[in-house]
Parts: structure tokens; sequence; C-alpha cells
């Protein structure tokens, strides 16, 4: 699975790192895991979970049938939970580098605003 | 089974039958799980992602997943190659050293209508909201099919099919513009545009239908679309990627159309007719769409087999064997 990962894709596994979820758990976790700006409707959450499964990240949990409808529940796989933890210390670096930048900024508010002027600040260890 | 889920069933019909078995009850299931209270009929927005989802499923199923990434990588592609195309036809339409052949108001033919909804649109994909950029190119793609039946029914002059054509599929194509992306996928169709404006303006205005010239400059921007296309195909499967091999093979017909003029010349060698004949250029570019239709199919039924040959060797389960026990259905 190509890294950084998309949205959708990062907040899939988050909601996975929590508990087996049905589809229908997921969609409801991952829009409150990203306070309803992402909503998933079933056709795309299942081309993703597709795309999981093969890429080793997903694994099938087990299957419930309730009120006749089947529940197949989805768990993180170890190679899953590696790859989100590894998608997570890459953004909390970026999170800390710009974080010391707009404190830096906030108590010099003399500063000469280069970096918004000539380009991009390199970030540490990010893909900047 | 309520009527909400029969129409939700129709619908999944746009999976491939084998999926359907496997995974459509759980899919019907999450749908009715969002449904709201006494809803009867699927939102077109939930029509619109079982298609789209079916569609993906299928591709996935011929062993082609990396075609759509790739119509979107060709669609990036595409838009830089039809302003560039626009940028040379509406400068040209409008630089006027004689004056004798106007006949269009003051441009040469009512083919300066879709060269500017092209600029336009270059601009609105580089300062407006990503969705608005496929608004654009659509508006765009229309204006330029409009062409043909305006000039005919008006009875004004318009530029040649050879030229229109190219431009249609590139069109077509660039509708599949990804949505995401910052301002380096923006702004290559306006730069592309902008240099294609200039250097017209320098006198390469003179390459141009307007003044007879039989395509010169749509014939030299074909090779151009190939070897950038080559270019970053190599570089992304040095790094394991298909998406540009495949985006190759869906510019055969656009990088063809632009060669339609040498292209029917040779036809007409090879056929004995007149290459300046409607019915050459006809049979040209339908051998060119027909090769690029062909070629798809043949990429697509190789990687299926190749696919089917690897669950083989793997003694994996296959669209004919249970997925549990691998043994045949």
């Amino acid at each position: 699975m190509d890294t950084p990962l998309r949205e959708p894709t990062f907040l899939i596994l988050t909601a996975l790192a929590a508990a087996p979820l049905h589809g229908y758990g997921l969609i409801s976790e991952v829009a409150a895991l990203s306070d309803g700006r992402v909503t998933l409707r079933p056709g795309t959450l299942y081309g993703a979970l597709d795309r999981l499964v093969d890429a080793g990240l997903v694994d099938v949990d087990r299957e419930e049938v309730v009120d006749g409808r089947l529940r197949r529940y989805y768990r993180l796989s170890p190679e899953g939970e590696a790859t989100l933890s590894a998608e997570t210390e890459r953004l909390r670096r970026n999170v800390a580098a710009a974080t010391e930048r707009l404190r830096n900024r906030a108590t010099n508010p003399g500063t000469p605003r280069r970096a918004a002027s000539t380009g991009t600040p390199r970030l540490a260890g990010g893909a900047a | 089974m309520s009527d909400l889920e029969r129409r939700y069933l129709r619908l999944l019909r746009a999976y491939p039958a084998d999926y359907r078995r496997s995974r459509g009850a759980e899919i019907i299931g999450t749908y009715l799980d969002l449904a709201a209270q006494g809803q009867r009929w699927p939102s077109p927005a939930d029509a619109a992602d079982l298609l789209r989802g079916g569609l993906r499923q299928r591709l996935r199923a011929a062993g082609a997943a990396d075609l759509i990434p790739g119509v979107r990588l060709a669609a990036l592609l595409a838009f830089p190659a039809a302003a560039v195309v626009a940028g040379t036809w509406a400068t040209a339409e409008t630089t006027a050293p004689t004056v004798d052949w106007v006949e269009f108001g003051p441009f040469a033919t009512v083919g300066v209508a879709c060269w500017v909804a092209w600029l336009l649109a270059t601009v609105v994909a580089a300062v407006a909201p990503a969705r608005w950029a496929r608004v654009a190119v659509g508006l765009a793609l229309a204006v330029t099919v409009a062409v043909v039946p305006v000039s005919a029914l008006a009875g004004v002059p318009r530029p040649p099919l050879f030229v229109l054509l190219p431009q249609m599929v590139l069109g077509l194509l660039a509708l599949a513009l990804p949505t995401g992306g910052g301002w380096r996928l923006r702004l290559p169709p306006l730069a592309a545009a902008a240099t294609a404006v200039a250097s017209t303006a320098h006198g390469l205005g003179d390459w141009s239908y307007r003044w007879g010239d039989p395509g010169t400059a749509l014939t030299t921007s074909a090779p151009a679309v190939l070897v950038v296309a080559m270019l970053i195909a190599v570089a992304l499967v040095l790094q394991g990627d298909r998406r540009g091999l495949w985006s190759m093979l869906l510019l055969i017909a656009p990088v063809g159309l632009l060669a339609l003029r040498p292209l029917a010349f040779l036809t007409g060698k090879t056929l004995d007719w007149n290459p300046q004949d409607t019915a050459t250029f006809a049979v040209t570019a339908a051998a060119v769409v027909a090769l690029n239709v062909t070629v798809l199919w043949v990429a697509l039924t190789a990687g299926r087999a190749a696919r089917n040959h690897l669950f083989r060797s793997a003694n994996l389960p296959t669209a004919h064997t249970c997925p549990t026990c691998g043994s045949p259905r």
C-alpha cells in the first residue's frame, strides 16, 4: 500500500485500531473520527476494504447475521498496525514541526515572513 | 423483501456475478442499515456509488485495477495537450496578416468559440475549486462538439474535422481529471495554453488551417504527447507503478487522431484513394480508434490470464472455485 495514506484509508485503519467493526460501524466511526467531514458510502468503503485486505493490512474477523442481514467484521492485521503506526509517527513529526514554527512566529511577531514568500519550509522527517 | 432492498439489488447488478455472491448481502445490508425510516428509493448518490463501485470491481476482476488511476493520469496529460491545441488555433483565428479570408466576424471560423472555451477551462482549472475544472472541461467539450452542427445550420465556416476530432477525444479523456491535486497539477494546462498563444503570436500562426496548412502543428504535437507519456510511464514503472503504461495505451487514439492528416495520406497511398477525401479520413480515424480498443482489450485479457495463472500456481481460489475450500464449483 502506497504511503502517505489517503485520509479515508488512514481513518478506516484508525477506526479498526480500537476494535473489529462491520461496514455500518466503520462508516459511523470514520464519520465520528473526522467530525463528519469524511462520509464513506458502502460502495466506496468495500472497494477500500478489498484493497486493504489484498494489501494484508486488514483481515476478516468474523461473520454474524443480525435481523436477517449479514454483518462481516474486519480487524486490523499486524501489518496494518505497523503501517498505521508509521503513518501516525510521520504525521506527528509534521505537526510538531508546524506547531514549533507557529509558536516562534507568535512570540516574535516582528520576524519578517520570509518563509511565506520564498517557499515551503523543510519539515523535520516529513515529505515536505 | 422490501421495495428498497429490491431496488438496491437491481443496482448491485453493476458488480460482477462472483463478487455479488460473495459480498452482495453484506453491501446491501450496509445500505439498509444506513437507510432512513420509510425510505423507498436509493438516493442518486447511492446509485452513483454502486455503479462506480461495480465498474471498479469489474476492472479489478479483469486484472485492470490500474486502469482507473491510468485514466486519471491520461487526463492530466490530455488536458495540457488540448490546451496547447486550443491556444494555437485561438491565436491563429485572430492573428491576421491578411484579412482576405475572414468569414466569421473578425475571426476565421466559428471554431474560435471552442478554442476560447478551452482557454477559459485552463483558467478555471488553475484558480477555481478542483471540482469546477471538470465542469469547465465538460462545457469546452460540449462547445467543441456543437461547432459542427452550428456551422452546418448557420452556414458559417468551421475548422476541419481533422482539427476538431482529436480535440474531442482529448476532451473526453480530460473529463477524468482528478478532483484533488495541488498547484503542480492545476497550473500546467494554463502554462501550456499561454506558451502556445505566445509562440503562435510570434509567427508560428502561419501553421494553421486558416491558411490551408495541412495540420503541421497538430502532427508535431502528436509525438510530443507520446514522448511525455512514455517518459512518465518509464519513471513510474521504475517505482513499481503501472499507471503510466495504462495511460500510454489510453493515449493511442488521441495521439493517432492528432496525426490524422499524415495517417490519412498513408491510407490514401495504400488503398489508392484520394488522401483529401472525407472517406479516407473517416476510415483512418476508425482504424485508429479500433486499434486503441483492440490494444486495450488485449492488455486486459493478458492481465486477466496472468492473474488466473498466479491464482492457479499459488493454489488460491479463483472465480470458479470455492473461496473457502478451493474445490471446483
